[in-house]
């Protein structure tokens, strides 16, 4: 997007032939080495000025929405992933909300999907295209760390708002923290962010594991990017718990049979596993319900976080436990079921969390724009730092710039602070936290 | 320390598996000299094949879904054979080229259909068996059983049955089948047949024991180079043997470490490569 009439010429004038196109893309890639090395006085001054008038910052004056509120929304496999498709359909429910309630300044607000398929390179190729091609205002989405990390540097160059719905890395909150001027369009509405997700188990450990007979837990990792800082907050906080850690294994990335790792478990005599598990969190309930091994199984898991997962698994997720922003049926705020239900009617399926929170961040923009009076990046950030949104997984305020997690959601039982559920009979039943649970724990009948 | 009965078990169980996966490569290699890098799309194939006919579209069954993985993998691997393979199976390069664009598409169109989210397919048969103090799934047992029957069964076919024989001869020497009679096209047309079904119950099987994916066949297809290349390339006997190697190296490698099974198969591959480069069992192709 651009801002004023001599950017809004240069992208033009780029814009209308394939070549024009390329060179601007070529021009974003290449535009922050290209400007180090013109204040370095390399004599490419010069050059760095055409660019960034192409690049369309938005570091220019304030200004007015004048037509649609544009969003851009970067989801994993919308079509075939259900996670990709809450972020999606999420963002698409709150914009036809809002439109339908008058819009943003009268305004319609207008959401655009693009695949990010997962992968770091099409993620940002796809921000590029948002930014170029279809002149968004912000954007909102981004499921996978490897992701979102590297499409940071173009968002500190376009100068785009940008709201995390799903990538969990603090790696993102801690440049915002130690280079604020360039990073600072970047916030995280949700999850909680990487280490306040294992904060978070820890949390419930002290609250529930007494109760649950969980005495000896292993814990059990899989090897991504958002699990380090989980691992770190378990290494860090699990011991004041009382329990006795018997086994700590960040299990290789893509393992498929559990077998190996679950006779380890079993050897070492632990009551229970806490999980930390996202990409391969389905094998590995599937045969710990299947052999019907001699531990209890619960954490951090994503895919029990789907409504239908119990369907998809045949009842072997039964008795397995996972943290939530929220469930269809719980009233973490007094939007969270009017929202699932809403979701349901329109799209036929319960939502995923990335749901709950890409909607909350459409919503928060939108409102962000409108107190502000302005759609310009540097007054909505100004705007988002002050905001406290009630949404449907809590309240939504981010911290400030002087925080270790500058613009990450706030984790805290007054703001967001996740529940867990257990599956039981095939519904997803929240044990944690006390207000809002629906079910006592229970333990699989086989142990 | 996890205890060495466990160990024992589980290392003859999942070998089992990887025999049964690998067998299908190596018949094919064997007796057209095919290198059919879509055997791990039809292992794919099997697994849905059961999903499907278990729930997914119909409820048929355990029996309905042990039949479409058997029937569906194998219909689809003669059509790949004579809609694809036959007229080419000379040039080795386009060959591989041809396999693999059926491997991806394959793996595109379960993407499209199903998504990413692992799906399960039911257990053979439920519950647990206490072996030796230690406690296992029946359903492995099961497996373990049935692979072992399979491959029985392949043996005594290829070494007792007229077409068996044909199909051995075919291996042994094209020219020299031809001369008595053989007709190879047919021969080769029975192995891929034979070699989608086997791939089918072992996509099936694996999928009962870790669910089933997309992707699914790629571990398979690594874990099928390295157990017929361990083997000997072409042999069904070296291809067993070849299996208990990895399945139970990766058994004892993943008790010290989970982190190095997948890494042992190819350590394994590339130390006989460079050892004794054919293989365990491998034998000069007569021309």
């Amino acid at each position: 997007m651009v801002n004023d009439g001599k950017q809004k010429t240069g992208a033009d004038s780029q814009g209308k032939t394939d070549a024009g196109q390329g060179g601007t893309r070529d021009a974003i890639v290449r535009r922050r080495p290209l400007l180090k090395a013109a204040g370095a006085g390399t004599g490419l001054a010069l050059t760095a000025g055409c660019l960034d008038s192409f690049a369309g910052s938005d570091g220019g004056g304030r200004q007015e929405l004048d037509g649609p509120l544009k969003i851009g929304v970067l989801a994993p496999e919308p079509a075939n992933d259900p996670i990709g498709a809450s972020i999606a359909n999420g963002a698409r429910l709150a914009a036809q909300q809002l439109t339908e309630n008058g819009g943003v300044d009268g305004y319609d607000v207008e959401v655009t999907v693009k695949d990010t398929k997962e992968n770091p390179g099409t993620g940002k190729q796809k921000y590029q295209e948002f930014i170029l091609d279809d002149e968004v205002h912000a954007t909102t989405g981004i499921f996978t760390s490897e992701v979102l990390l590297n499409v940071l540097d173009d968002i500190a160059d376009q100068g785009k708002v940008h709201l995390t719905t799903g990538a969990a890395t603090p790696e993102a909150s801690a440049r915002v923290h130690e280079n604020y001027d360039e990073y600072k369009y970047h916030f995280r509405t949700g999850p909680i962010n990487a280490y306040h997700l294992g904060t978070n188990l820890v949390d419930f450990g002290e609250a529930m594991f007494d109760e649950m007979g969980w005495e000896q837990i292993a814990v059990l990792v899989e090897d991504y990017e958002w699990t380090r800082p989980v691992s770190q907050a378990l290494d860090d906080q699990l011991g004041d718990t009382g329990v006795e850690v018997v086994m700590r294994e960040r299990y290789a990335s893509g393992t498929e049979n559990f077998t190996p790792i679950y006779d380890e478990v079993e050897s070492t005599g632990a009551d229970a596993v806490l999980t930390a598990m996202a990409h391969t969190g389905t094998p590995a309930v599937v045969q710990w319900a299947r052999q019907q091994r001699g531990f209890e199984f619960g954490g951090i898991h994503v895919p029990m976080q789907l409504p239908s997962y119990s369907a998809a698994t045949e009842g072997a997720c039964q008795f397995g436990i996972t943290q939530n922003s929220a469930t269809p049926k719980s009233e973490v705020t007094e939007k969270t079921v009017p929202f699932a239900n809403a979701y349901q009617s329109e799209f036929g399926s319960a939502p995923v969390y990335t749901g709950y929170i890409t909607f909350d961040a459409v919503k928060q923009y939108a409102q962000a724009v409108s107190s502000a009076g302005y759609v310009s990046s540097d007054e909505v950030v100004t705007e988002l730092e002050d905001s406290s949104y009630r949404g449907t997984a809590g309240t939504i305020e981010y911290y400030g710039p002087d925080h270790e997690y500058a613009h990450d959601v706030k984790y805290g039982q007054d703001t967001v602070w996740p529940l867990f559920q257990q599956w039981q009979d095939g519904s997803q039943e929240v044990i944690y936290p006390e207000n809002l649970a629906t079910a006592d724990y229970a333990s699989p009948p086989w142990i | 320390m996890v205890d060495v009965a466990t160990l024992a078990v589980n290392s003859v169980i999942i070998s089992a598996l990887y025999a049964l996966v690998a067998i299908g490569f190596t018949l094919i290699f064997g007796v057209g000299g095919v290198l059919n890098l879509s055997h791990g799309a039809t292992i794919t194939l099997g697994a849905f094949a059961a999903y499907y006919a278990s729930g997914g579209i119909v409820e048929a069954g355990v029996g309905g879904a042990v039949l479409a993985a058997i029937v569906v993998p194998a219909l689809f691997s003669a059509a790949v054979y004579k809609g694809l393979i036959e007229r080419i199976q000379d040039q080795p390069v386009m060959v591989m080229i041809l396999t693999l664009v059926v491997a991806i598409a394959v793996e595109q169109v379960f993407l499209v259909a199903e998504g990413t989210q692992p799906k399960s397919i039911p257990s053979l048969l439920d519950g647990t068996v206490a072996l030796g103090g230690s406690k296992f799934q029946t359903n492995l047992l099961v497996v373990f059983a049935l692979s072992w029957v399979i491959i029985a069964g392949l043996f005594y076919t290829i070494n007792n049955t007229e077409t068996g024989k044909a199909i051995l001869a075919t291996s042994m020497t094209t020219k020299g089948a031809a001369l008595v009679g053989i007709e190879s096209d047919r021969v080769n047309l029975y192995t891929w047949v034979v070699a989608g079904g086997l791939a089918g119950v072992a996509g099936l099987f694996l999928g009962s024991f870790q669910t089933a994916n997309f992707a699914m066949g790629r571990g398979p297809l690594m874990l099928s180079f390295a157990i017929v290349v361990i083997g000997g390339i072409g042999s069904v006997k070296g291809s067993l043997v070849g299996a208990y190697v990895i399945g139970t190296a990766e058994v004892v490698t993943g008790a010290i470490n989970t982190r190095l099974t997948g890494l042992v198969p190819l350590l394994l591959l590339i130390l006989v490569l460079l050892v004794k480069p054919e293989g365990l069992f491998g034998r000069e192709l007569a021309e």
